[in-house]
This record gives structure tokens, sequence and C-alpha cells, in this order.
């Protein structure tokens, strides 16, 4: 390999990951464009609201269940000696209000949401639907983008919300069912350091969560090329990039609103 | 069908909001609709204490901070709602201090009475008390300031622990180490000691139950002595005994009298011994000076070789009467 070609490869590279941003700006600003029109994703939206939303709250519910229940036996594990075991309640309370709720929620509908969406808009680039819509004046953005990255952005704090209480009470019954911690003490470590700020934290989080996801699989979807070999690529593509986006935006949020705060 | 996709969203995003929101005012102990009685209290610094700090009152939950501001002259009020039946106590004082060693604050409302005597409380309550409605506050060190106090106090322990290395040199160490030892074989005494004096006691603690034992063998036959006596009595047998000691000492008194009386004798015996010594020894003085006829009659050698001379002549002439009678003795009868 020459010099030459060295450094040409290396500008391809560059050229490569500016592409990258610029095809997501340049997504993201159709989508606000696709925005404007109203009249063409109103009436999507809670159709993929039911789809997203909806529909996710099993799996949601599943995921906070179990959680709940193992995060109070790793509390009461972890509190050995001086730490009261009324403490159960706040570790629980924390953690799943603030932080796993909200995560491991959006992670699993990552996996379900983004590659469901990445699946169904990618199917639709490939058998050539969405240049038929464009052929039919229908904005694809409007159409196909907006409604779905709205209804993940309002359904999900509706399911991470709902997530956040059955977590609380599966907490709460395992420390009384397995803990022999009373539902007094439970409730007084879960009322000690309880602060709105708590949840409204979580649901801003997951709200970013679900905005997030929906709009990487509606790219990564809309993005396909090929054929079914495209679609599965586009689907592991939308899982894989919306679970590393919910950990930084994690981060971003614990950098942002955490920092520096006293409760 | 999109009329009940709208209606699934929309009945799943209110059902949604109101656990939401129903679960957070519960958690947060929310009252509507309830009347609050409300408190204000000032007080120099508020220390850990947040929004929705629980008050108490004699140990029980009454209700929580809902506010604190900072006021004039830097103090801070923090306003409480109470449960309205609480009855707040006489001259009451807010007391802001930790309630465990894990951040938790809590409000006390307490009477002045009950503070105690920590100067520190006592001046903050009298710099907040300025009448009316707002009641004086003082904050109570929190678990920081007291591990800072301990820091300190670590801190010249540690220095005065240093102090000590420096002056505990190595013939110090020599010496304490010489002091153990002594000590050591001065407790072996001791022990040794302990445990004779220990064998001591067993011994005395035997004899003294041997004793005890004999006392109460004693006891037991004066007990016996004692039925006897009581049972002599009935036969008269104590009273002859009284009655010969009585007589008894009668007599004794009676020799005593005789006693004195040949006492009285003996001393006028004794004077008249003591003259007939001095007047044998007058006599006696006499005689060996020479004077009168008996001392004339020892001291004068003269007188003893006549006598001599007259028994030996008397001792010839006894031999010449048994030899020859006739001579001297002529018996006729008629």
């Amino acid at each position: 390999m020459t010099a030459a070609q060295g450094i040409t490869s290396l500008g391809r590279w560059g050229r490569e990951r500016v592409e990258g941003m610029g095809r997501s700006g340049r997504f993201i600003g159709y989508t606000l464009v696709g925005a404007r029109d109203v009249s063409t994703w109103w009436p999507q939206t809670t159709l993929h609201a039911r789809e997203l939303g909806v529909r996710s709250l099993p799996i949601a519910m599943y995921i906070a269940l179990f959680t709940g229940i193992v995060l109070s036996l790793l509390a009461s594990y972890s509190f050995t000696g001086a730490v009261p075991l009324y403490f159960v309640g706040t570790l629980v309370e924390k953690t799943i209000t603030m932080e796993l709720a909200p995560v491991l929620t959006g992670l699993a509908l990552a996996g379900r949401v983004g590659a469901n969406i990445a699946a169904e808009l990618g199917t639709m680039r490939v058998t050539e639907q969405v240049d038929a819509l464009e052929t039919l004046a229908y904005d694809p953005y409007a159409y196909l983008v907006v409604p779905r990255v709205l209804s993940g952005t309002i359904m999900f704090p509706v399911v991470v919300g709902l997530a956040m209480v059955v977590g609380i009470l599966a907490g709460w019954m395992a420390s009384i069912a397995l803990l022999g911690i009373s539902s007094e003490e439970f409730l007084k470590g879960l009322r000690l350091f309880f602060t709105t700020f708590d949840v409204r934290y979580g649901l801003v989080k997951s709200a970013s969560f679900g905005t997030a996801v929906t709009w990487i699989g509606c790219m990564q979807g809309l993005s396909a090329r090929g054929g079914a070999q495209g679609v599965g690529q586009a689907a592991t593509s939308a899982v894989v990039y919306s679970a590393v986006m919910i950990l930084i935006l994690d981060a971003f949020w614990a950098v942002v609103w955490l920092l520096g705060r006293t409760p | 069908m999109k009329r009940a996709n709208d209606f699934v969203v929309g009945l799943t995003m209110l059902i949604g909001a109101a656990i939401i929101v129903a679960a957070t005012l519960w958690v947060k102990q929310a009252d509507f609709g309830r009347d609050q009685a409300i408190v204000t209290a000032r007080f120099r610094d508020v220390g850990g204490v947040r929004i929705g700090t629980p008050v108490v009152i004699r140990g029980v939950r009454a209700g929580k901070i809902e506010a604190m501001e900072l006021s004039d002259s830097a103090f801070v009020l923090a306003r409480m709602s109470l449960d309205p039946e609480a009855d707040l106590p006489v001259d009451a004082v807010v007391l802001l201090n930790e309630s465990s060693l894990f951040g938790e604050w809590q409000a006390t409302i307490m009477s002045r009475d009950a503070v105690g005597r920590d100067p520190d409380v006592v001046r903050q309550i009298s710099e907040t008390s300025r009448g009316g409605d707002v009641l004086p506050g003082a904050t109570l060190p929190d678990i920081a300031r007291l591990t800072a106090v301990a820091g300190r106090i670590a801190g010249d322990v540690a220095s005065v622990a240093e102090r000590v290395q420096v002056a505990f040199d190595e013939q110090a160490a020599r010496d304490l180490r010489l002091s153990v030892r002594n000590f050591s074989e001065l407790s072996t005494i001791l022990a040794q000691t302990v445990r004779e004096q220990s064998n001591n006691m067993t011994t005395m603690s035997a004899d003294v139950r041997g004793g005890v034992q004999s006392l109460v063998r004693s006891a037991e036959l004066l007990r016996a002595v004692a039925e006897r006596v009581d049972s002599s009595t009935t036969r008269g047998e104590v009273r002859r005994i009284v009655d010969d000691a009585a007589e008894a000492a009668r007599q004794l008194r009676e020799t005593s009298r005789r006693l004195v009386g040949i006492s009285e004798q003996l001393g006028r015996s004794q004077g008249k011994l003591e003259s007939f010594l001095a007047t044998s020894d007058s006599i006696a003085q006499k005689i060996n000076s020479g004077n009168g006829s008996l001392g004339l009659m020892i001291n004068d050698p003269t007188l003893y070789r006549n006598a001599d001379s007259v028994l030996r002549q008397l001792s010839v002439l006894l031999a010449d009467v048994q030899k020859n009678p006739r001579r001297y003795i002529s018996l006729r009868i008629f």
C-alpha cells in the first residue's frame, strides 16, 4: 500500500463517519419537517401507540416483577451489620424508580419495538412501498416516522411508570414474604428519601429512550437495502444502536440532572 | 378499528397516569382535603432538614416540614404542617436532629424544660426566641460534625502517642520489660501465696467447721444438762446443792474469820518475836563485847581453862572413886 492509498483510506473512513452523522442529522431534519404535516401522522399515532406501548406492557411488567423481587433480596444480602433492613425499601424505590425500570424496560422495548419498526420499515423500503408512498405524494417521514417516534415518546413513560409501580410492589411483597421485613419497615425506608424528582427523572429518561429507540428503528428500517438480508441487518442494527443509545442517554441524564444535585 | 385504538391507548395513558400520580401521592403521604395545623419555627441553621422531613412530638410522627425560607438576620423559618389533633407542649421549642446514622433528620417539638443544659442548644434557643407565634428552634450537631470532632480528638491522641513514642526509648522499653518480668514473678509469688492462704483458709474453715460442730455438740450437752437440771429440780437435788453451797459458804466465812484472828495473833507473835530478837541481839552484842558474866565467860579463856582443869580433876577424882570407893564413901548403918 502506497502512502497515497493510505491517505485515501483514511479520508474515506472519515468521510463515511461524517456521512453517517450527516445522514442522521438529515433524518432528524426530515422528521421535524414531516411533523408539520399533522393530518398525515395524527391518524396513525394511536395505532402505533397501541402497538408500541399497550402491547409492550406484559413484557415490561414481567421484567419489573422479577427485578423488584431480586432487588429486595440483593438489598437484604448487602445490608448486613449496621445498616438497618428498612433501607431495603429505600434501595428498591430509588433503584427501581430512577434506574432499573427505565433502563431495563427501555432495553426490552429496544429489542421488541426497535426491531419491529426496523423490520417493518425495512420491508417497506426493500419492497418499494416507501417509493410508492412518495409517488403518491405522501411524505414517508410524516406518514411512517413521526407517528412512531411520537408514540414511542409518549408511551414509553406510561409503560415505565407502570413498571415502577409493579417493581416496587414486587419488592415490597418479596420483603414481607421472603425477608421477614414488616410492611411498616419497608414503607418507612420507601418514604425515607422519596421525592417526586425520582419519578420525574425516571419518566423523562424513559421518554428520551422511547424517542431514541423509535427514531433509530425508523432510520435503520428506511436505510435498509437489498432483500430480506438487508431487512434483518437493519433490525439487528436497530436493536444494537438502540441499546447503545439507551445507555448513552442514561449516562447523559445522570450527568446533566444528578451531578451536583442534592435530594 | 381506529376508534378502538384511540380508546385503548387513551385508557392506558389515563390508567398509567392515575396509578403513577396516586402512588406518588401515597408515598409522599399527601393529605388532601384535611385541615392541618401550621406551626412556624425559627432556626439559625436547619442542617440536613429538607421539605418533607417528619415532625415528631413525644416520639410520634405528627406532621412534616412543608416549607423553609431564609429570614432576616440570618435566620431560617421552617413551616410545619401538623396533625390538628396533636397538642403542642407548653413553652414548645423545636429541635432539629438526626434520627439515625444514615442521614435521616427529624424535627422534634418538645417543652423548653426538656431540652437539657447543652450550652450550644440553650444559646440557639435563646437567640431564636422572639415571642409571637414563631417557635424557637435549635439544631443539634450532625454526625459529620461529631465525626470531625472525633477526628480532631484522634489527631490529638496521635500527637500524644507520638510524644510517648519519643519518650519511650530503648532504655524505657528495657525497664518496662524488666518491670513486666518482675511483675510476672510477683504475680507468680502472689498466686502461690494466695494458693497457700487458700489452703490455710480451707484448713481454718475445716477447723471452724469442727469448732462449730463441737459447739453444736456442747450445746446439745448443755441442753441435756439443762434438761437434767430441769428434771432434777423436781427431786430437790438442786435445793440440796444450794443448801450445801450455802453451808460451805458459811463455813468458808467462819474459816476466813478464824484466819483473820490467826493472822492477828501471828502479827502479835511477830511483834514479840521482833522484840525477842532485838533483846537477843542486844544480849549477843553484850556477850560479844565481853560485858557481864556471860560475856566474860564466853570471851575470857581463863574460865574455860579453869573449867577444863576442874573437869579433868573431876575425871581423875571419879576414876579414883571408882577405883577406891571406900576411901571416899563410908557406909554405916548404925
